[in-house]
């Protein structure tokens, strides 16, 4: 095997080195391609490994952590919570609709394997400047590919984020998230149960989708690249995965399956793998069985990624009912294999062995690296000079930067309250949908701040943390548990791999303080264009209960006349990073001044104040302070008839980040009740206002209300056309 | 034998994709293009021993049954 | 006599658990759920063909599934006099099996339209009777082929005999525009000459329940069961 042949399936020269000697022979052509998948980053998560180790996944409520198709949580009643968040970047850019369609597909498809039945979806989307041709091409191909999958299928969409900013304008970011019910003694894992056992294909014939997709996740694009890559996109068919759903589920109701995986990047080679490695044992499969689209090779047929398809483990007694059932669903169907006692991955293709691997190699042996890295260099500071700023500039500003308006425009895209159970839809601080039967709800919430982190990357971490956090207490949800998807550019880079170092390590500290491990998550590396690489970008997913759901919060105004506080910590202008981007005060990154030190205990401070105000009904509504600062808080708690009046000593402070931020609506009669609970928890607030009729008013200053509310529901839209 | 539908709502309904193709084309110069409308193509194989009348009939009672809403769409046998 | 209704489940149709949901809540009675390939429907006083994306939406919408073996019993339950509803997608089937005149096509803004509207009663029919004229009902609509297109000739025979359940119109404080997907006359429902069969867009099963933002959908069978 000459270098070049190597270096193509991804593999380097020391890693070839290591497998050859362990083998102590050469590698047939499909067996240099099962490395090529599973010893890529997408995979094996080598330069990450070593750090997640350290995150806390466990605590009394985690039924499954890391290391299966989705994690899962205990919310009592024997009903358990399924979720995950997985990325599907490079393949959004090469051909945004597919790519995104298919990032849908595999992440329901890793919920329902486990027999969870999905019950809501969330996306978090990252685009560069919207004056790009291209970003206006990406985004519509993204929004329409997510709902597209997503809409047919028959799951609600129920929040997510969409953000602009330049650094992704070659690589815009797709991070799916699903979240699925399913009874706490009926989960199904990948793990086999016994020697001998069927293992059996069940989904769409294969063809030649997305041939080395894994390994082109962890490419390093050139902008030349495209046309190249353009073939190995997936495409997805919603249509035949609900029926995969129903008949998976089914199957799963009657017991007839002892364990499934679902056959998504790098196709049945890590399906099958996995499921070696998780069950301690071997596999054989005769490729020849597996059906097919078009001719294929065996190479082909290792790592094809055709959608829709997964391999299960049956007991041969169960063979024909399980045929029946999934015929009725029109689902192909084939007996391919077996498990086998020797812990060796066989697959055999026109009566020889194409394959022949210790399960150790592939998985447990695979390279883990300790990367170099440098601790971010200590920030000089800067004050900047808000002398010049106008109250109406400010304004105007942030009415016309994509990030802070109603994104209406992206989720009318996405059917939102199919199943009947949503309980919150996207716009609101959190999704929300109710546990079908039951009066138990989930809280879900995506969120990153890539500015935070890039300044530091381990304090950034904290606040998205706290921010997620902050989204499902303001609904007087209880927040359980994180999934996350980790996406950098090069790791080679020790600037860049410290910022992933870092970042896990804040990810830990606001993970431990708040009690919400981390079950699940995912990692995408190498998101880089000729040497521009996009900010750091660690996706925090973030899920809750509340066992009663009349007791979730609005996020919008209730009564003109109630009185609106603010809770939490104002950061200063100057310590304030989006406000000082976002009206184009600091030119570039070195002015920030470093990130305040965000105090994680005042966090949970506050928290529980309004989890316990919630719980007496005081808060009428509330909505959590991040970018955009109490300003835009107010404009999302805008409701019907009901704008503002506001007094402030600076206005300007509007606009200012928060740390353990909420603005809470509350009825004059309970403002003393409230007063005095929140002083004897030593919690601060601070009395801005009040809800008036059809007006905003700062400091006795009229704004033009209806300009100001019809630009915020409507300038998303006049902006990207 | 290979049979080629071509499939085309009627000439009175409004066809909104071929205004947004007709666009398009337009911003990016070619403004010659015009009156554009999308239809849709069905592809599909008859045994090669049916006599033309066969084929025909099959074909237009596939069209009638299933294949053409002949509400809102007109169809034409291509080649 | 307890009411007796039935919702039809067909491969792609994503929407009959809410039908069941919403037929169990409100009437009490039995419900059955019957699978698209069975030969015959239990004799029952309403039928509902849910919304989803039966058979993927491919070709049309609502073109395979109106070739399905139930659709017969169906046809025959309809000329019967009973009461049949088609929800979104059962709208498309209902029209494509020639129920209801017309068809559906793809949205004005060529693009998936899922969220709140409003719509009002038009004609009275068997449906509405519990809704007062004027009353705008809010429900929601989650559709990509919702644009109601009709020809001249069958536009004026639905007025003629008032045919039209609901129109498409302005909420209250909402800032978004009447006739949200382009159907002709902003056409949300329609009714047969008889008035026994309904077809709408918009999902009054998401809009039933105490925790739904809005509990009008109870209004379009409410006259059916009492």
């Amino acid at each position: 095997m000459n270098e070049d042949l190597i270096l193509q399936h991804g593999l380097t020269l020391d890693e070839f080195k290591i497998i050859k000697n362990y083998l102590n022979r050469d590698l047939t052509m499909e067996e240099l391609g099962i490395f090529s998948a599973m010893w890529n980053e997408h995979c094996c998560y080598k330069t990450s490994k070593k750090w997640l180790k350290k995150l806390p996944t466990e605590n009394e409520i985690v039924i499954q952590g890391p290391g299966e198709n989705a994690g899962i949580i205990d919310i009592q009643d024997n009903d358990g919570i399924a979720f995950k968040i997985e990325s599907h970047n490079h393949p959004s850019y090469i051909e945004p609709f597919n790519g995104s369609a298919t990032g849908v597909g595999g992440i329901l498809r890793d919920i329902f394997t486990m027999g969870a039945r999905p019950i809501a979806t969330l996306d978090s989307i990252r685009f560069g400047l919207i004056e790009s041709e291209k970003t206006k091409y990406l985004l519509n191909g993204v929004v329409h590919g997510i709902g597209h999958y997503g809409n047919c299928i028959g799951i609600p969409n129920i929040g997510g984020e969409c953000e602009f900013e330049s650094t992704y304008g070659f690589n815009n970011l797709v991070n799916a998230m699903a979240v699925g019910h399913v009874q706490k003694d009926k989960i199904f894992y990948s793990k086999p149960k016994s020697i001998g056992g069927l293992i059996v294909y069940i989904g769409s014939k294969t063809g030649k989708d997305g041939i080395h997709g894994a390994s082109m996740a962890s490419d390093v694009f050139s902008e030349d690249d495209e046309d190249d890559k353009r073939p190995s996109v997936q495409v997805g068919d919603p249509f035949m995965e609900k029926l995969l759903m129903e008949g998976c589920l089914e199957l799963m109701s009657l017991g007839l399956i002892e364990s499934m995986q679902d056959m998504g990047a790098a196709g049945i080679t890590s399906s099958s793998v996995e499921m070696a490695s998780k069950g301690n044992v071997g596999v054989l499969i005769n490729l020849d069985k597996v059906p097919l689209r078009q001719p294929l090779s065996a190479y082909e047929i290792l790592l094809s990624e055709s959608q829709e398809r997964m391999l299960a483990v049956i007991d041969e007694k169960n063979n024909l009912k399980v045929k029946e059932i999934l015929q009725k669903w029109q689902i192909d169907y084939e007996v391919i294999g077996e498990i086998t006692n020797n812990k060796r991955v066989v697959f055999e293709s026109n009566n020889k062995k194409v394959v022949d691997l210790p399960v150790d190699i592939i998985v447990d042996d695979a390279p883990e690296y300790d990367r170099e890295f440098y601790m971010p260099r200590k920030r000089k500071g800067k004050d900047f000079d808000f002398s010049n700023i106008k109250l109406e500039d400010i304004i105007n500003t942030l009415l016309s930067n994509l990030n802070y308006l109603d994104k209406s425009w992206v989720f009318n895209q996405y059917d939102s309250t199919v199943m009947g159970d949503t309980v919150k839809e996207p716009g609101q601080s959190s999704g929300i949908v109710k546990i079908h039967g039951t009066q138990k709800v989930i809280g879900a919430t995506t969120d990153c701040n890539p500015l935070y982190i890039r300044i530091n990357p381990y304090e950034g971490m904290k606040y998205t943390v706290a921010e997620s956090y902050r989204n499902l207490i303001a609904c007087n949800i209880n927040p359980l548990a994180i999934t996350n998807n980790l996406n950098f550019a090069s790791p080679l880079d020790p600037n860049i791999m410290g910022e992933l170092v870092l970042s896990i390590d804040g990810l830990k500290t606001a993970a431990e303080k708040f009690n919400t491990p981390i079950v699940s998550g995912n990692v995408s590396l190498y998101n880089q264009t000729n040497e521009i690489p996009i900010k750091p970008t660690p996706v925090i997913g973030m899920v809750g209960s509340n066992q009663d759901l009349k007791k979730i919060n609005s996020n919008k105004f209730c009564n003109i006349g109630n009185k609106i506080l603010i809770l939490g910590k104002q950061l200063e202008k100057n310590l304030s990073p989006y406000l000082l981007q976002d009206q184009n005060l600091a030119s570039n990154i070195n002015e920030y001044n470093d990130l305040e030190e965000l105090d994680l205990d005042y966090e949970k401070k506050v928290a529980d104040c309004v989890l316990k105000m919630s719980d007496f009904k005081y808060i009428m509504s509330c909505n959590d302070i991040s970018r955009g600062g109490v300003f835009l808080s107010l404009l999302k708690m805008q409701y019907k008839d009901m704008g503002f009046k506001v007094n402030i000593p600076d206005p300007i402070d509007l606009f200012c980040e928060y740390s353990a931020g909420y603005v809470i609506e509350i009825r004059n009669e309970d403002l003393n009740n409230v007063s005095s609970f929140l002083s004897k928890n030593g919690v601060g607030y601070f009395e801005i206002g009040e809800i008036i009729k059809e007006n905003i008013e700062i400091n006795s200053k009229k704004f033009d209300y209806f300009d100001i509310i019809n630009n915020y529901h409507n300038n998303f839209e006049k902006i990207i056309n | 034998m290979r049979i080629k539908i071509l499939i085309r709502l009627k000439s009175q309904i409004l066809e909104p994709q071929g205004k947004v193709i007709e666009q398009s084309l337009n911003n990016l110069g070619f403004n010659e293009f015009n009156n554009i409308r999308q239809g849709k193509l069905i592809e599909l194989d008859l045994p090669d021993n049916l006599s033309k009348e066969e084929k025909d009939q099959k074909i237009d009672s596939a069209c009638k049954k299933l294949l053409v809403n002949d509400i809102i769409e007109e169809y034409e046998v291509l080649g | 006599m307890s009411f007796k209704s039935a919702v039809i489940t067909f491969p792609g149709s994503n929407c009959d658990r809410d039908a069941l949901c919403y037929l169990q809540d409100l009437t009490k009675g039995v419900v059955y759920n019957i699978w698209h390939e069975e030969a015959s429907l239990p004799q029952v006083d309403l039928v509902i063909l849910p919304g989803g994306f039966s058979f993927g939406d491919y070709l049309r919408s609502g073109a395979m599934a109106s070739k399905s073996k139930i659709i017969n019993d169906v046809i025959k339950h309809a000329n019967d006099d009973r009461y049949l509803l088609g929800i979104c997608n059962g709208f498309q089937i209902l029209t494509e099996i020639g129920l209801l005149e017309g068809a559906l096509i793809q949205n004005k803004n060529l693009k998936f339209l899922g969220k709140n509207c409003f719509i009002k009663k038009k004609f009275k029919n068997n449906f509405n009777l519990s809704i007062k004229e004027d009353q705008v009902l809010q429900i929601p609509v989650a559709h990509n082929e919702g644009n109601f297109y009709c020809d001249n000739e069958t536009l004026k025979s639905l007025k003629n005999n008032e045919q039209i359940a609901f129109e498409y119109c302005k909420g209250e404080f909402s800032n978004s525009e009447e006739n949200i997907n382009g159907s002709i006359e902003a056409i949300a429902g329609i009714t047969n000459k008889k008035k026994n069969i309904l077809g709408m867009m918009p999902h009054p099963e998401r809009a039933y329940s105490d925790f739904h933002p809005s509990q009008d959908g109870k209004l379009i069978i409410e006259s059916l069961i009492t």
